[in-house]
């Protein structure tokens, strides 16, 4: 009986499985055919005549020596380090503060997770103001030294990813916060009575109660922004274009240049399906690595 | 040192009070329950021992030390909650040994502390087991254990066994009762079942609506309930309870039971009671504690539905108007339906007053 | 309207043997009450009972016709959950006619269906308030209502009462059997409490790892358990059941401190003694047996006494409130009618009468 049941089961869900195998793998075949030639929309061909351009592995092999590609996935990673501990540092700080009540919680709430529904396009252009060296973050420095201050944010090489970064904490923080805050809810409270009544300190409790309870969440929380860092751009693109120069050149904002400007596909589909490999055996490492700390 | 005054505790939720005032002493090393249906206060009453909550009036000592402002973790008290509140994500033994752990005792002791509290409630077995997914006895024996490895002087229950199978009820309460004599620790014990408090507890604190009902021991509750709820609540089934006029016939006392068409002379001390009856009186008696008699000798009710539980037979007896219940020993040919001539024996009788309910005594 | 009936019906999950060739059969109208601990099939029996699950051999039978093939929805049985599964965004009279407005039985039909029910169980007042209104005791009623209207051939009934408090269940159970006796349906009753079994079933079955262990009268059951198991299952506090020796006289148990003269029967390995079999005196040395009290449990109409006798724990249930202090001697005695016997293999053997309790005379 139970067979039959998963017999037809699989019988009512096959046109379902069959467009989302669909969706998600012919994508990825089509670029995979195109990664192994050197063709380009430029050719006259369209892609399914790309064999007639097939240079096998030239273009990964080509991957491996490309300087500015390496140089920005050096930066991506380095965004990527610095901007979610300190994101995860404070989404958790602000969680823990919203476990208790205080006057104004609901007013607070709001605002902080404000960022999060702003457009990136809008959040980039709001910070490229924020940033300009006659713009507000110069102004309220200023307050401080108690003379002008005009830095240059978005045209020094450094600073302009500074700028970039803290952008990238302004909007994210709130995920974290809310991913987080669900996590600390999800935490039996009498579990955290009995260990204060056993006479451990706050920090004991965090430690061995609240932090082993929300291992899996916190995985998530951190899964979802090193995945979303690596594909940083759009507030990035629109606050430096990724320059000065290549100063702020992500490995997106790299990608989006060598396919709109250089054309050349087949590198781009190399490379997109490299990351996705590279990312992917992370990801299911890191899961695996997960699932195991629980059992 | 380990004793537990409430003075005048109060405390309110907003607009709504869940308990009064509250006086009581527990001494050291004394069991107390605090016995009450849900909502009547003594879950709160715990939590502000505890120090969960904060008292609105009043005060809570221990020994002569005003407990106002000692945060919980300094109380020095173990708490058992409800739920056991065990920590899943650990063995048995980083359950037992978390309050030393945290506490930062030397390894040695802990180690020396763990196995010879797991000794003591029969856990070594199951010591690097996983707490997740053990039995309920075994749980409730970690969360004593965990906490009574602390040598707290109180020891605060909250409803341990609510949430334990009726037929193992009884090994457990066995078993708490155990753990206490080995402890010699003050207890505080809150639950809803009058048959734990009765078997455990050395003295009950009844209470209904945010109000101490009665203090004293299970007998004492029994035998000479303050109040009608007092008496309604101890004992299964609970007291009967009828409603009667106090009339002097000759010269002696009796309980006129109106529509029964029958009076009831009183013994001597019930007597002096009914004389300061200030009209209706409420006559009360336990089930267990009614004899038959021959008809015309006692009250009459049919028998509306006979229950056998063992050796047990209770009768349910009379309609909406005027009932009672009685239990006998045998099953000595009941038949629904048909009318059981019962008197209760005479110094059984207890008087409460219609109007305030309150306990009418001789004295 | 309904006898339903198992035939050698067994049920596996995987490894496990839920059901272990069950045969019972419930009468017409009666109240059948399955008792167990968890995890011994009870719960299986109903889901069985209701079509939910098909037994792996065997044959359920509904008023003599094999059920075997037949969809939960044919088989006409009604199911009280223990949580009760009302719909909390609906009245109780919503809830009430819930399973007749699916069925678009016709108005005046289903009203009618809703007045009898909420007479029967005393619940016409509270009709318009919300699940989340009403207390333990009068969700139980809505739920048990809305089984009732749907005039089914029999009800099933898993634990409907172990949620509420110790006093409602005491009253909630009479209740129970009156609508039932009212209803005069067929009604098959889980539950873990055996006051409550043997309250309100006119016959039960009790069960252990998925097998029936003894079928009877609540009463029956009690006074002539078929196995240790049975014996130790129902009755509070538990039965007091001794290892013995047979000795040329009779039997001894704890090392001859405690003695039982009885005509010799092959095969006694046990004896059992209900602990309100069991009489307490003031030692004089004599007659009875000299035990010492361990516990004191005072429940008001009665107390319950545990005891040492050499090493052998007993427990007595003494009626009223004796003057019994721990640590006190005491004699204890035992009318020999009531001493039940059992073999090595936990089997109840004949009862053999001109038998007595004696201590240890050295």
């Amino acid at each position: 009986m139970k067979d039959e049941s998963a017999r037809l089961g699989f019988r009512l869900t096959l046109p379902a499985q069959v467009l989302v195998l669909f969706i998600s793998v012919f994508p990825l075949l089509m670029q995979a055919y195109i990664s192994l030639t050197d063709w380009s929309p430029l050719s006259g061909q369209s892609w399914p005549q790309a064999w007639q351009f097939w240079n096998s592995f030239a273009n990964y092999s080509d991957l491996l020596g490309d300087g500015r590609l390496w140089a920005a996935l050096g930066r991506t990673a380095f965004v990527m380090a610095v901007c979610v501990p300190i994101e995860f540092m404070l989404g958790l700080g602000l969680a823990t503060l919203f476990m208790d009540d205080f006057k104004g919680k609901r007013v607070f709430y709001s605002i902080l997770i404000m960022p999060m529904m702003v457009v990136p396009a809008v959040a980039g252009y709001m910070f490229f103001m924020l940033f300009q060296s006659g713009g507000p973050v110069n102004d309220i420095l200023a307050m401080f030294t108690g003379s002008p201050v005009t830095i240059a944010w978005l045209s020094d090489p450094n600073l302009a990813l500074v700028a970039v970064m803290v952008a990238d904490i302004w909007q994210w923080t709130p995920l974290m916060f809310l991913i987080l805050l669900a996590g600390l809810v999800g935490v039996p409270e009498d579990q955290v009575r009995a260990a204060t009544l056993l006479g451990a300190n706050p920090l004991q409790r965090f430690t061995s109660i609240v932090l082993p309870r929300m291992k899996t969440i916190i995985g998530i929380a951190l899964a979802i922004r090193v995945i979303e860092c690596f594909k940083i751009f759009d507030t990035l693109f629109i606050m430096t274009g990724g320059g000065p120069g290549v100063a702020t050149e992500t490995i997106s904002v790299y990608i989006y240049k060598i396919a709109t400007q250089d054309l050349i596909w087949g590198y781009v589909a190399a490379i997109a399906l490299a990351i996705l490999i590279v990312l992917s055996v992370v990801c299911v490492w890191a899961l695996k690595r997960m699932a195991r700390v629980r059992a | 040192m380990s004793m537990i005054r409430l003075e005048h505790l109060v405390k309110r939720f907003g607009a709504f009070t869940a308990l009064k005032t509250m006086d009581l002493t527990i001494a050291d090393g004394e069991f107390v329950a605090l016995l009450g249906p849900s909502g009547c206060g003594k879950s709160t009453t715990m939590n502000m021992i505890a120090g969960m909550e904060t008292p609105s009036e009043g005060r809570i000592l221990f020994g002569d030390r005003d407990m106002a402002g000692v945060p919980m973790g300094r109380r020095g008290v173990g708490f058992v909650f409800q739920n056991y509140a065990i920590f899943t994500h650990m063995t048995v033994r980083q359950n037992l040994s978390y309050g030393l752990r945290a506490t930062r005792r030397p390894s040695d002791e802990v180690v020396r502390r763990t196995n010879a509290m797991a000794e003591l409630l029969q856990l070594t077995p199951m010591l690097d087991r996983p707490a997740a997914g053990l039995s309920v006895n075994i749980l409730q024996r970690v969360a004593i254990g965990r906490s009574a490895i602390m040598e707290p002087a109180i020891f605060l229950l909250d409803e341990p066994l609510s949430n334990v199978d009726a037929a193992f009820r009884a090994v457990m309460r066995t078993e708490l009762k155990g753990l206490q004599r080995s402890f010699k620790q003050t207890m505080v014990y809150v639950t809803h079942d009058q048959l734990e408090a009765m078997t455990m507890a050395d003295r009950i604190a009844v209470m209904d609506h945010g109000v101490l009902q009665q203090v004293g021991t299970p007998l004492q509750i029994y035998n000479d309930p303050a109040n009608l709820f007092v008496a309604r609540f101890i004992g299964s089934p609970g007291m009967n309870l009828l409603h009667g006029r106090p009339t002097e016939v000759a010269g002696s006392m009796a309980i006129d039971l109106g529509a029964l068409g029958y009076s009831l002379p009183l013994a001597p001390e019930q007597a002096a009671a009914a004389r300061k009856a200030n009209g209706d009186v409420v006559f009360g008696f336990r089930p267990e504690q009614a004899a038959r008699v021959s008809e015309g000798q006692g009250m009459a009710m049919p028998i509306s539905f006979v229950e056998r539980i063992g050796a047990r037979t209770i009768l349910h007896l009379g309609d909406g108007a005027a009932s009672a219940k009685t239990v006998f020993e045998n099953d000595a040919g009941f038949e629904m339906g048909r009318a059981l001539h019962f008197a209760p024996h005479p110094s059984a009788v207890r008087l409460f007053d219609a109007a305030s309910g309150a306990a009418l005594r001789g004295q | 309207m309904a006898e339903i009936a198992f035939r050698n019906v067994t049920k596996r999950y995987g490894a496990t043997l839920a059901v272990d060739d069950a045969s019972f059969t419930v009468a017409d109208n009666e109240f059948f009450c399955f008792f167990g601990p968890p995890l011994s099939g009870k719960s299986t029996i109903l889901r069985l009972i209701l079509g939910l699950e098909k037994p792996d051999s065997g044959e359920i039978l509904i008023d003599g016709k094999a059920v075997n093939e037949v969809s939960p929805a044919a088989r006409n049985i009604a199911m009280v959950f223990q949580n009760l599964a009302l719909f909390p965004h609906m009245t109780a009279a919503d809830n009430v006619r819930f399973p007749l407005v699916e069925r678009r039985e016709a108005p005046a039909k289903i009203e009618a269906r809703l007045k009898d029910a909420a007479e029967k169980l005393h619940i016409g007042h509270i009709l318009h308030k919300m699940p989340g209104q009403l207390s333990g005791g009068e969700r139980q009623r809505v739920a048990i209502a809305r089984a009732l209207v749907r005039d089914p051939a029999a009800y099933l009934m898993d634990d409907p009462i172990s949620a509420l408090d110790a006093r409602l269940r005491e009253e909630t159970r009479v209740e129970l059997k009156r609508i039932q006796r009212e209803a005069g349906r067929t009604l098959i009753y889980v539950t873990h409490d055996q006051e409550e079994a043997m309250s309100v079933a006119d016959r039960m079955a009790i069960l252990e790892d998925g097998a029936i262990r003894q079928i009877g009268r609540p009463v029956e059951i009690y006074d002539h358990p078929s196995t240790t198991y049975v014996a130790r299952f129902l009755g509070s506090p538990v039965m007091n059941i001794l290892p013995v020796q047979a000795t040329g006289a009779g039997f001894e148990a704890a090392a001859g401190a405690l003695q039982v003269a009885a005509g010799a029967q092959a095969g006694v390995a046990e004896l059992g003694l209900r602990p309100e079999d069991l009489r307490v005196s003031v030692w004089e040395g004599g007659a009875g047996v000299p035990a010492t009290v361990a516990e004191v449990e005072p429940l008001g109409g009665y107390t319950v006494v545990t005891l040492t006798a050499g090493a052998q724990p007993l427990r007595a249930m003494l009626r009223g409130q004796p003057d019994i202090r721990v640590g006190a001697l005491v004699g204890l005695g035992c009318d020999p009618a009531r001493v039940m016997y059992f073999g090595a293999g936990g089997e109840a053997l004949p009862r053999t009468g001109g038998n007595s309790l004696g201590g240890d005379r050295q």
